[in-house]
């Protein structure tokens, strides 16, 4: 029980995203639910929170009433996690506790069975957590509701009494009517998780939400997961309070003649948005930025839905940019995917996986528009305003482009798929007819916390780089930070 | 639950030969204790003098538990003659039971 106004103490299930929304993990010695549909990552959050567990020192049994031990042992093995080193070690068991459906039943009996296997096992490794995997399976064995309700609560009170924190999980059918077959399981338990997996737009996506959780706060937003390498991972990316960092100091944008007309550059933790249509220029900007920075010894994600790295790299040497030293040095990391490939939530885990293991300075991305081929608008918009959300949690300054139609001065299509209120700065690049020939400018459409030139400037693409106006081509070698000013917000 | 001497055993052709009962129990609780006395009971009517009943406290003996994957509790396994048949329960559906077995009250 715990004391109103203090904080209960909690298991962290280092699941990302979930310790978050739980507000710091599971109630400790308590019972936590999760229900959901068949596919929907029952299995996998009880692993996952046994083996971070058994990790951590923390030993656990896995019992599992449904599929077979060397089933679940494969399961693990999928998401990376070594389950047999973890049971030889003692810090795992794997109990496979599998009705079989052929016995008869002749009069009252219990779980008292079960509850000796597994109270042994927990005494042999001294566990502290217990996963049963489905209570539904055991529950079926009873076909009166009373009796299988008080078996529940005497498995429940259980594993109370050994101030064991564990996960009951329980398969729901949406078909199956009043939302969950074993309502009073809810009530039963402390902390109610669910768990949902649907499919809108032909896309499949999951949704996870806290249903209640005695004694604590936690999110109450339906948050996105994907079951990924590694095990679930959420985005609790829709928190009633922003959390983003101030943007910082200014990062040269790699060119001179940009960086006079942005009164120092771009400023780092901040949104960029290169727009223009076609050739017009806005890689090539994007990659002066991710060569300076990457010379200068910063750490460059560049997201790429347009092109392979290699062609990017081999474009990019015609315009007298070589992102080949950048990629040699380790500091930037190119991750290339077709937007169509996976949807929206998986594309994100993606980058997140990448933003965590690189720990990047800046990231770019190239294409806004080609992410509408995750699947929809709203997709791509979900995958940029939670990416740019994070980059902006974690201080990185984030450069992307957007291809629109021509229609130049459309200011829909300038803010790319209606995110405008996250991008600081919009950088517009078009090409103008004059005199029988195409010339190219550059345009400072807004910056946000600062001053910036409000003319446009002509630009061209020459062998050593970009020029702009008078000033020499090619990359600046200014170095980064030395411009407090025009930093007042 | 009549108690008729005229009860013939069949089961299947017959089998003559000695019963052996493995018999899970929790403890000291209420169903187990109900299942053995039933059993008992069951076995002096129907198979005087040719059953032996081996008890396992799965409280105590869990390893033994483990083995024979039993959950619940009571559980009675027949052990011989084969094939094995398993019952869950304290028993008290003598009907069942005896169908289980293969020990049919012959009635005419």
């Amino acid at each position: 029980m715990h004391v109103r106004g203090r904080p209960i103490p909690k298991v962290p299930t280092r699941i990302s995203g979930l310790d978050e929304v739980l507000e710091g993990g599971l109630p400790r010695g308590r019972t936590t639910l999760i229900s959901g549909g068949p596919g929907s990552g029952k299995t996998v959050l009880g692993l996952q929170f046994l083996c971070s567990g058994a990790l951590a020192g923390e030993a656990g049994v896995f019992v599992t009433l449904e599929e077979r031990a060397k089933a679940i042992r494969q399961n693990a093995r999928a998401m990376g996690w070594n389950l047999e080193k973890l049971e030889k070690a003692g810090k795992v068991v794997i109990v496979e506790a599998r009705m079989f459906g052929g016995e008869v039943l002749a009069g009252e009996f219990d779980i008292q069975g079960l509850l000796a296997i597994v109270g042994g096992h927990i005494k042999k490794i001294g566990a502290r957590r217990v996963v049963v995997d489905a209570l539904d399976v055991l529950l079926r064995v009873f076909r009166d509701p009373l009796q299988e309700r008080n078996e529940l609560y005497r498995l429940h009170e259980w594993l109370i009494d050994r101030g064991l924190t564990n996960i009951l999980t329980a398969k729901t059918h949406r078909e199956a009517g009043p939302a969950l077959q074993y309502e009073y399981l809810d009530f039963m338990a402390d902390c109610v998780i669910r768990l949902d997996h649907r499919v809108i737009g032909q896309v499949a996506t999951r949704r996870l939400r806290v249903i209640k959780y005695r004694g604590s706060g936690f999110g109450t937003n339906e948050y996105p997961y994907v079951i990924g390498g590694h095990g679930l991972v959420l985005f609790p990316l829709t928190k009633a309070e922003l959390a983003h960092q101030a943007l910082g100091p200014k990062v040269s944008s790699g060119l001179f003649g940009l960086d006079a007309m942005l009164d120092g550059g771009y400023r780092s933790a901040s949104c960029v948005l290169i727009t223009g249509t076609s050739g017009t220029g806005k890689t090539t900007l994007t990659s002066t930025f991710i060569e300076a920075a990457c010379r200068r010894g910063q750490r460059v994600l560049a997201l790429s839905f347009e092109e392979s790295r290699a062609a990017m790299v081999h474009a990019m040497l015609s315009a007298g940019i070589d992102l080949r030293p950048a990629l040699r040095a380790g500091r930037l990391l190119v991750q290339t995917a077709l937007p169509e490939a996976m949807g929206s939530d998986d594309h994100l885990i993606r980058a997140l996986q990448a933003i965590d293991a690189f720990q990047p300075d800046h990231v770019t991305l190239d294409a806004v528009s080609a992410c509408v081929r995750m699947g929809s608008e709203q997709a791509a918009f979900d995958y940029l305003m939670r990416l740019v959300s994070i980059l902006k949690e974690r201080g990185i300054t984030c450069v992307m482009t957007n291809q629109i139609t021509g229609l130049v001065g459309s200011d829909e299509e300038l803010s790319g798929i209606g995110f405008s209120s996250v991008v600081d700065a919009v950088i517009q690049l078009r090409f103008v007819e004059a005199d029988q020939a195409i010339n190219r400018e550059i345009l400072i459409v807004k910056s946000r916390g600062s001053a910036h030139s409000n003319r446009r400037q002509a630009f061209s693409i020459t062998s050593m780089g970009i020029q702009i106006g008078n000033n020499p081509p090619g990359p600046t070698l200014r170095r980064q930070g030395n411009g407090g000013k025009g930093g007042a917000e | 639950m009549r108690h008729t001497s005229k009860t013939k055993l069949q089961r299947g052709q017959a089998w003559r030969g000695h019963y052996r009962f493995r018999l899970f129990m929790a403890g000291k609780g209420p169903n187990s204790q109900q299942a053995l006395g039933n059993l008992r009971r069951l076995c002096q009517e129907f198979l005087p003098g040719r059953y032996t009943i081996e008890t396992v406290d799965v409280v105590k003996d869990f390893d033994a538990a483990v083995k024979d994957n039993i959950l619940v509790t009571p559980a009675l396994i027949l052990v011989q003659p084969l094939p094995r048949v398993t019952i869950l329960g304290n028993l008290s559906n003598r009907q069942k039971v005896l169908l289980a077995l293969g020990l049919t009250e012959a009635s005419s």
